[in-house]
């Protein structure tokens, strides 16, 4: 089957002299969740958005459906990035907008420009917004303003507008760095349902190794730039974690803080969630 | 101090190693800034012998024995709006268009200056660089300077008033409008360039509305200063009270004078107190 993301090659250097991107090539098939682990600096959030191109990488190809994202023109390389969603670690909202026009601005890349400026969402745009609030659980929270909402919400918020792409590839970059541990994990399990469910495929980077065992199909470590680790989540053991962190570091778990919020910020399945990972500390 | 230092060991640092009084860099600084007063005193020859106190006094009460007649019209030929009070709303009304016509070439233009909408592509990066010099150009030419080149254009009067406060105005505002668009927060134009929305499209969905308090703010604050500086541009022929306040002074009618001057003081007093009022309560 072919890779529905291919990347050649990749080099990124920024005009400072930091080789961020030196010479990765990967290539990410559907329907993987794929989790990128790293230091920070290690090139994770460079080559996340060499795959939307939101930076231009030095040299190297990244192709999306066997097509050239990194050589597309405007209007082509526009028809690419509204198939591939993404969410930030600051969620990127547009803070005094309100909920709802955050999440329809997930449709842009499908809207003409007028539509944009008489603000005129078709009717199919706005029961898509609400039907995507509704999965994210906020669909009450529709017409206030976005920075009113707390992390966890306004993370959701943001999977609601790259939902509204119906993308085929969603790009997380630390989507839950910004989070407390109950949140984090109520936020990753809406990738997880995206990924299963929808059959998107998801590459998200993330700090912490637990997390990534949990939810990852895959997990490629970047160090330096270049790919230090490919393969299956349970592979990577006290050596491999110790290559990719160094001599020094420690592994730490992400379970229930003491003061995590019950109920409120984390659904159901993200406490279940956590009662896994209780297990799973309970077995270590 | 030192001991600190020499006690464990460690290098003394400079600023400790120097003596105040004898220090060479404190010496020159104030040899300079000495040089520079003496050379100004020579050169300028400020001369205070030829000043008359009395008289000054003397048209200082005058000032102030206003004559309120002036607030209205004069005579049977003259209507509401030739009177003070009448020429100072037309003054404050000149400070508005004034605003206002500059804020409508220099909105656009704003977006053309600043760096982080026009980056990444060389051809806009040179029109960010033509439009900031173009600011700074204007705006460093004086309203007065531009005034009189607007009253050889449209003649004594009004509009060579308001051209030339709204000129000078593009410049300033400018510039203001170009900060404040390269100080909004970059996370949102990155996600919203993700969705595969055009360039206009993500200006109008994702700065747009991070631009509309600092753009109001800005705007009101020049509304402020344009409205002090329109009884001014009466002065080199831009029309509105300052032309009858010159005309008055020249005539040595100083009670008259002193009304109008009263009334201008009034005028930016309120505006200050307003202006102050509006932007306190939108930050």
């Amino acid at each position: 089957m072919a890779p529905l993301v291919s990347v050649k090659d990749l080099v990124k250097i920024y005009p400072t002299g930091t080789r961020a991107i030196d010479g990765v090539s990967l290539d990410f098939h559907k329907g993987e969740f794929v989790v990128l682990i790293g230091l920070s600096g290690s090139g994770k959030s460079t080559l996340l958005r060499c795959i939307n191109r939101l930076i231009d990488p030095t040299s190297g190809t990244v192709a999306f459906d066997g097509r050239d994202v990194t050589h597309a023109s405007g209007p082509e390389l526009r028809r690419i990035r509204r198939r591939i969603g993404m969410i930030f670690q600051q969620f990127n909202l547009v803070k005094r907008s309100s909920v709802f026009a955050n999440v329809l601005a997930g449709r842009l890349g499908y809207r003409t420009t007028w539509r944009t400026i008489a603000s005129r969402p078709s009717r199919e745009d706005v029961a898509l917004a609400f039907e995507n609030l509704g999965r994210v659980g906020i669909a009450d929270k529709a017409f206030g303003r976005a920075d009113a909402l707390s992390g966890g919400q306004q993370q959701r918020v943001g999977i609601a507008r790259a939902l509204m792409q119906q993308p085929e590839l969603m790009l997380a970059d630390e989507p839950v760095a910004s989070l407390d541990p109950a949140t984090s994990h109520s936020v990753m399990k809406y990738l997880e349902e995206i990924n299963k469910k929808d059959g998107i495929t998801v590459i998200c980077s993330l700090h912490f190794l637990s997390l990534a065992r949990r939810y990852g199909t895959r997990v490629v470590a970047l160090k330096g730039g270049k790919v230090a680790f490919d393969g299956l989540p349970a592979d990577i053991d006290d050596r491999r974690f110790k290559e990719i962190y160094g001599e020094d570091a420690v592994e730490v778990e992400i379970g229930l803080g003491p003061e995590a919020p019950q109920g409120m910020t984390a659904d159901r399945a993200a406490l279940d969630a956590l009662a896994q990972d209780a297990a799973h500390l309970d077995m270590r | 101090m030192a001991e600190y230092f020499t006690a464990r060991g460690l290098p003394v640092p400079a600023e400790l190693r120097r003596n105040p009084l004898t220090d060479w860099r404190r010496l020159s600084t104030i040899g300079v800034i000495l040089l520079v007063l003496y050379v100004g005193f020579r050169i300028t020859d400020i001369d205070v012998s030829r000043a008359n106190p009395e008289y000054a006094a003397g048209v200082l009460r005058q000032l102030v024995s206003f004559d309120w007649s002036v607030l209205g019209p004069q005579n049977e030929f003259e209507t509401f709006w030739d009177g003070a009070i009448g020429l100072m709303i037309i003054t404050i009304f000149l400070g508005i268009m004034g605003t206002a016509l500059a804020m409508v070439v220099a909105i656009p233009l704003s977006f053309l200056g600043a760096r982080n909408i026009m980056a990444g592509n060389p051809i806009t990066n040179a029109i960010y660089v033509v439009m900031r010099l173009a600011f700074t150009v204007i705006r460093s030419i004086d309203v007065l300077i531009v005034v009189i080149v607007m009253v050889i254009l449209f003649g004594l009067g009004n509009a060579a008033g308001v051209f030339g406060l709204a000129f000078h105005n593009v410049g300033v505002m400018g510039k203001l409008y170009s900060e404040a668009i390269e100080g909004i927060d970059a996370g949102p134009l990155e996600a919203i360039t993700a969705t595969g929305a055009n360039r206009f499209q993500v200006i109008w969905t994702a700065v747009l509305p991070q631009l509309f308090n600092p753009f109001v703010s800005f705007s009101i604050y020049r509304l402020d200063t344009n409205v002090r500086l329109a009884p001014i541009l009466g002065l080199v022929g831009g029309g509105g009270i300052g032309v009858a306040l010159f005309q008055n002074i020249q005539l040595l009618r100083y009670p008259t004078a002193g009304t109008i001057i009263l009334l201008i003081v009034i005028t930016v007093a309120a505006m200050d107190f307003i202006s102050a009022q509006i932007r306190q309560r939108l930050v």
